[in-house]
C-alpha cells in the first residue's frame, strides 16, 4: 500500500468488533515505522458496549482528496485498493512534473 | 545271579590321572536347538516392556522439533501461569522503541514494588511482568486448548487400572498394552497431544472465550502473575496513558518523555485483557487497574461492609428482645409501685 501521499487517517472503531475492528486493525498495521512524524494519526477505540456502531476510516491525501471508507462493507484489500488508485494518480502526476 | 564283587570307594572316584569329562555340559550347547522358535508373530508385532520415549517427553501431535510446536507450548504455560494478561497490537515498532519501552515499564513496576516492601507485602510480582510479542495463530491455537480442554493434572496413581511400563517396579515380564511411541494413544494426555487439540477445535466450533475478535494482527502481551491493580495502574500509565490513568510528568520522569520511547507508545494500541481467565475491554482494565489500595484494599473494604452488616443483623435481632423485656420490666415495677402504693393506703383506710 502506497502511504506516501497519505496526510491524515481518523478512524473509530471497537476492537470487539469482528469484521470492522480487524480491518481498521489492519490498516494500521499497514503504515509504516515514522507514519506519526508524516501524517496525522487520530485513533479512537470504543468499549465492547459498543461493538455493533459503525466504524469510520477517514483519509486525507496530500492533494486534499478525501476519502469515506465503509468499514461495514469493505475488507483491507478492498481498501488497500482504493488507497493505492488514488495515490498512482498523484504519483503520475508528479514524475510528470519532473519533481 | 552275578557274583558280588566287593568295591572299594577309592575305585569309584575318578583317578587323577583320567580327565574328568562332563557328558552332561557337553550335550547342554547342543540341547538349545530343539528348544520350539518362537511364534513368528510374538517376533515380529510384541514389544519388550520398555518405553520407547521418556516420560517427560511423550509424543505430541505436531512434531515435537518444530518451532510452533515448542512455541505452542510455551504460550500454554504463559496462558496458565499469568492471572493478567494485556493484549496489545503493536504497529510497526522500531527495536530501539521496544527497548526503550521495556526500560521505562520495568522502572515503573520496580517502583510499585520497592513501595509495597515498604507496606510489607513482598510479592515482587513486577520482577516477573513481561512484555512479549507472540505469533498471533499459535497464541489463538493456544488459547483454545487452554480455555477448552480440561488436562485433569491430577497425579494418576501408579498401577491402579494397567502396569505403567516406566514405573521401576513393573516385572519385565509383564505384558505391555501399547508401549510404542504413537500419538493416536488414548492415554497421553497432554497440551500438544492429539486429544487435546481434537477437543479444542471441536469445542470452539460452539464455546467462546470472549477474545476471539482481538486474536488478529500483529500482538504483543504484557504479562502478570498474579492480578495487582497497582502493578496494573503502573503499567498502564507507561503503555496507555489516559485521563483516569496518567502518563508520569516530564519532571519525575524524563526518560518517559524521550522522542523514542512516545513514538513507540503511541504505536501500541491496549485492545483489551484477559483477567483471571474473562475477556476484559478497555474500560474494564481501566476498571481494574484503578481499584484503590489493590487486593488488599478491596478485601479490607468487604470485610468492613460484612462488619457493618453484622452489626445490623444483631441489633436488629436484639431489639425485638430488648423492647420486650424494657416493658416486662418496666410493667414489674409499675405494679410493684402500685402494690407498695395498695399497701402503704390500706392501713390508712382500715
Amino acid at each position: 500500500m502506497h502511504t506516501k501521499y497519505l496526510t491524515a487517517i481518523k478512524t473509530t472503531f471497537s476492537p470487539f468488533n469482528a469484521r470492522s475492528g480487524k480491518t481498521a486493525r489492519n490498516f494500521l498495521a499497514l503504515l509504516p515505522p515514522n507514519a506519526r512524524s508524516t501524517m496525522a494519526i487520530d485513533v479512537k477505540m470504543l468499549p465492547k458496549t459498543k461493538a455493533g456502531e459503525t466504524a469510520t476510516l477517514e483519509l486525507k491525501f496530500k492533494d486534499g482528496k478525501e476519502m469515506n471508507l465503509d468499514l461495514s462493507k469493505m475488507k483491507i484489500r478492498d481498501i488497500q485498493v482504493e488507497v493505492d488508485r488514488h495515490s498512482r494518480m498523484l504519483r503520475r502526476a508528479e514524475d510528470l512534473s519532473g519533481n | 545271579m552275578p557274583p558280588r564283587i566287593p568295591l572299594q570307594p577309592q575305585q569309584l572316584r575318578p583317578s587323577s590321572s583320567t580327565q574328568y569329562v562332563c557328558r552332561q555340559c557337553r550335550n547342554a550347547s547342543v540341547a538349545s536347538a530343539t528348544t520350539p522358535a518362537p511364534p513368528l508373530d510374538q517376533t515380529i508385532h510384541a514389544a519388550a516392556p520398555i518405553a520407547r520415549y521418556p516420560p517427560t517427553q511423550p509424543p505430541s501431535y505436531k512434531p515435537a522439533e518444530f518451532r510452533k510446536t515448542q512455541l505452542h507450548r510455551q504460550y500454554q504455560s504463559l496462558l496458565r501461569s499469568s492471572q493478567l494478561m494485556l493484549v496489545f497490537q503493536h504497529n510497526n515498532l522500531k527495536s530501539t522503541e521496544w527497548m526503550g519501552i521495556r526500560r521505562e515499564l520495568a522502572v515503573a513496576l520496580r517502583k510499585v514494588d520497592e513501595e509495597l516492601a515498604q507496606k510489607g507485602i513482598e510479592d515482587l510480582v513486577g520482577n516477573d511482568a513481561k512484555l512479549q510479542v507472540v505469533q498471533t495463530g499459535i497464541f489463538a491455537s493456544a488459547l483454545k486448548v487452554v480455555e477448552f480442554w480440561d488436562p485433569h493434572f491430577a497425579p494418576t496413581i501408579p498401577g491402579a487400572d494397567a502396569p505403567d511400563a516406566t514405573d521401576p517396579k513393573t516385572a519385565s515380564s509383564a505384558v505391555m498394552s501399547d508401549i510404542k511411541p504413537s500419538k493416536d494413544d488414548k492415554k497421553i494426555a497432554h497440551g500438544l497431544s492429539k486429544q487435546a487439540h481434537h477437543i479444542a477445535v471441536h469445542r470452539a466450533k460452539f464455546m467462546r472465550h470472549g477474545l476471539e475478535p482481538l486474536i488478529s494482527g500483529p500482538l504483543a502481551l504484557l504479562t502478570l502473575p498474579t492480578v495487582s491493580p497497582q502493578h496494573l495502574k503502573a503499567a498502564l500509565s507507561i503503555l496507555s496513558p489516559s485521563k483516569e490513568i496518567p502518563a508520569p510528568k516530564r519532571k519525575t520522569n524524563p526518560g518517559y518523555h524521550e522522542p523514542a520511547v512516545q513514538n513507540g507508545i503511541q504505536k501500541l494500541m491496549l485492545l483489551g485483557a484477559r483477567i483471571e481467565g474473562k475477556a476484559f475491554d478497555l474500560e474494564g482494565t481501566k476498571w481494574v487497574g484503578g481499584i484503590e489500595g489493590g487486593m488488599e484494599g478491596l478485601r479490607g473494604q468487604m470485610v468492613a461492609m460484612l462488619q457493618s452488616l453484622g452489626a445490623g443483623v444483631t441489633n436488629t435481632l436484639e431489639a425485638a428482645s430488648k423492647s420486650l423485656y424494657l416493658t416486662v420490666e418496666g410493667r414489674r415495677t409499675m405494679l410493684e409501685d402500685e402494690g407498695k402504693g395498695e399497701s402503704e393506703k390500706k392501713p390508712e383506710g382500715s
